[in-house]
């Protein structure tokens, strides 16, 4: 257990986040530990106010924690300024959200290439790597559509294109299906089964259940505390 | 950066409309100032040109004012007067001109014959042969200068009269010059008449016994020269009745008052300058601080997927940039166009001078608005979009 817990892609360890307003402060994670190790695919779900979306922008190091420690690929993110937690986005994080968050009037190479424009890739790389990304999600024939051209799977997928532009440790997905009807969520499901076959690590809040069960682990966040932690029956498939 | 550039680019191509709304109370702001430098090069040329004409070594002394409704009360006699007894005053002669008909060959016209000193006062640039000598002047010797009205009825082929005889009625004078076409302007020339004759010989021969309402005084030194205007109109008044007033006009106090003018004018314009640039600058602002607003999901995205603090600030930042040259490079072409066009048609019409477009002011000007309003109204909505909180601002609707 120690020899796979050192190469945890994600570790927490007694991670709480309290949030300060005023006189008033909540304490929307009251001491969280689990680690996640790479290639797995986990479902994260919980009722509103249970703290899973503060445990989605802690893993997101879109936020720090408030005590405990937090390992993302073995950077302590607790300890990063702003400009360190925006580069460790950058290189080890890909995000996916639930309204898709496309840059509008901007085709879907460009949306795809955005990523690397930070990180300040060259234009005719950046465009060759999108391209093979949106190949690899199946829209290989879309390439100039802008989103308002696209149906919601597609701009899903170019979303999905987008958060594996840089290659990501992780792929952090926020409802990604909560703005698709159920047959295009089951397109957006098999294409998350295939990544994970590939290799990818995949983490998802959902609220839906149905949804939750593609994962191979369903960890169940309530009152800012894990409460469950288990497999599903599709780890014994794969 | 330049990749920034060409990222700034692209968002500002993918929103057309905006972008140019943004930029439009900045081309007007642009067009206005710049179009008044280039009208105000105009103006100062056009007043050069039309001050031109005027020698600096003499003044125009008018009757303003008379008693008895009598039209001219100087007379050569007076004229001579004062230039023997008003020190500073070296020469002077009536202003005026007479319908002759003048002849040369067998052509013939209905032209206004006038006095004119010599080459000393002279004014009018010539074209052919020469002005005046003193010599012919104190002699009243027989010689004319034509000017181009005389010289186009007279002697349509164009080739040098130079030479030729002239004949007003049964006298015949040599021509010894042509004036060139002078400036139309709105100072009158002091070249009165189409046929100019030495005054000597106009009034000995033409003009006999003639009254007048303006006289020409020419002096020795021009920084004395309302000293001189002064004297001279003291002098005429102790020789004449009660009641008559004089008026002067020389070089200085002509441009004077033009200079005033112009300088209200150029005041307003300013003022006009600085409120078009703050109203452009504010517009610039809302419409950024809307931007940032209506970007505020955007910004979180771009934060989300890795873009740091000072990336955001910079791509807002150049976007405002960008947006602020190229409103101002419109407004300096429409500017320039706008103010060049004015200057041909209105005030080279005028003045026949063709000013210069001040060209290196412009782009000053233009460069200066640009990074002022850039750096006044751009910092602001670009730092407050780099400062947004990722996670605040992916929520935002």
């Amino acid at each position: 257990m120690n020899s796979i817990s050192a190469h945890a892609v994600i570790d927490l360890n007694n991670v709480t986040k309290t949030y300060a307003s005023g006189e008033l402060s909540v304490q929307a994670l009251r001491g969280v530990t689990f680690s996640i190790q790479p290639g797995e695919y986990v479902a994260i779900m919980g009722p509103s106010g249970s703290g899973k979306s503060t445990l989605m922008n802690l893993l997101g190091a879109l936020d720090r924690p408030t005590t405990g420690t937090y390992k993302l690929d073995g950077t302590d993110v607790a300890s990063l300024n702003d400009n360190e937690l925006a580069g460790i986005r950058l290189k080890k994080l890909g995000f996916i959200f639930q309204g898709f968050n496309l840059l509008a009037r901007t085709s879907a190479t460009k949306n795809v290439a955005l990523p690397l424009f930070y990180a300040g890739l060259s234009p005719k790389l950046r465009n060759d790597a999108a391209i093979a990304r949106l190949k690899e999600v199946g829209l290989g024939d879309r390439l100039t559509h802008k989103p308002n051209e696209l149906s919601g799977g597609q701009q899903q997928r170019v979303a999905i294109a987008r958060a594996l532009v840089n290659d990501p440790a992780v792929l952090l997905a926020d409802e990604p299906t909560g703005n698709l009807d159920t047959q295009t969520s089951e397109e957006i499901m098999a294409l998350f089964e295939k990544l994970n076959a590939a290799g990818r690590t995949i983490i998802m809040v959902t609220h839906d259940e149905d949804v939750a069960h593609h994962a191979k682990r369903i960890v169940r966040v309530r009152d800012g505390l894990v409460v469950a932690d288990e497999l599903t029956n599709k780890r014994a498939v794969s | 950066m330049f990749q920034y550039i060409t990222e700034a680019l692209a968002v500002l191509l993918a929103n057309r409309t905006r972008s140019f709304l943004t930029a439009l109370g900045l081309i007007i702001g642009v067009m206005a100032v710049i179009s008044i430098q280039v009208l105000g090069a105009g103006m100062s040329g056009a007043v050069s040109g039309v001050l031109g004409q005027f020698n600096d070594h003499s003044f125009i002394l008018s009757v303003a004012r008379q008693p008895n409704f009598i039209r001219a009360t100087m007379s050569v006699r007076d004229i001579e007067r004062v230039k023997a007894n008003v020190p500073n005053v070296v020469d002077g002669m009536p202003v005026g001109g007479v319908p002759r008909v003048v002849t040369i060959g067998k052509k013939y016209a209905r032209l206004i014959v006038g006095g004119a000193s010599d080459e000393r006062f002279a004014t009018t640039p010539i074209q052919y042969g020469r002005n005046f000598t003193i010599d012919e002047i104190a002699t009243g010797a027989n010689v004319a200068i034509l000017n181009d009205r005389a010289e186009t009825k007279l002697n349509p082929d164009g080739a040098n009269p130079v030479g030729q005889s002239v004949r007003i009625g049964d006298r015949r004078l040599v021509i010894v010059g042509v004036y060139q076409k002078p400036k139309t302007g709105i100072v009158p020339s002091f070249a009165f008449g189409d046929v100019l004759i030495p005054y000597t010989t106009y009034e000995r021969q033409i003009a006999r016994g003639f009254k007048y309402g303006q006289a020409q005084f020419f002096i020795a030194d021009a920084t004395r020269t309302q000293e001189t205007e002064d004297a001279a109109t003291a002098y005429l008044k102790s020789l004449k009745v009660k009641g008559v007033l004089y008026r002067t006009t020389d070089r200085k106090t002509l441009s004077g008052s033009i200079d005033s003018i112009f300088a209200v004018l150029t005041l307003v314009v300013a003022l006009i300058g600085a409120v078009s640039l703050v109203v452009a600058g504010i517009g610039i602002l809302n419409i950024m601080l809307v931007s940032v607003a209506e970007r505020t999901r955007e910004i979180g995205l771009r934060k989300a997927i890795g873009a740091t603090r000072f990336q955001i600030l910079a791509q807002f930042f150049i976007e405002a940039l960008l947006l602020s040259a190229i409103g101002c490079a419109i407004g300096l072409v429409l500017g320039l166009g706008i103010g060049g066009l004015v200057n041909a048609l209105l005030l080279v019409q005028i003045s026949g001078v063709v000013a210069p477009i001040p060209w290196v002011r412009s782009v000053l000007i233009a460069t200066g608005f640009a990074t002022l309003v850039t750096l006044a109204f751009g910092t602001y909505p670009a730092y407050r979009a780099a400062s947004l909180d990722p996670i605040e601002a992916l929520r935002y609707e």
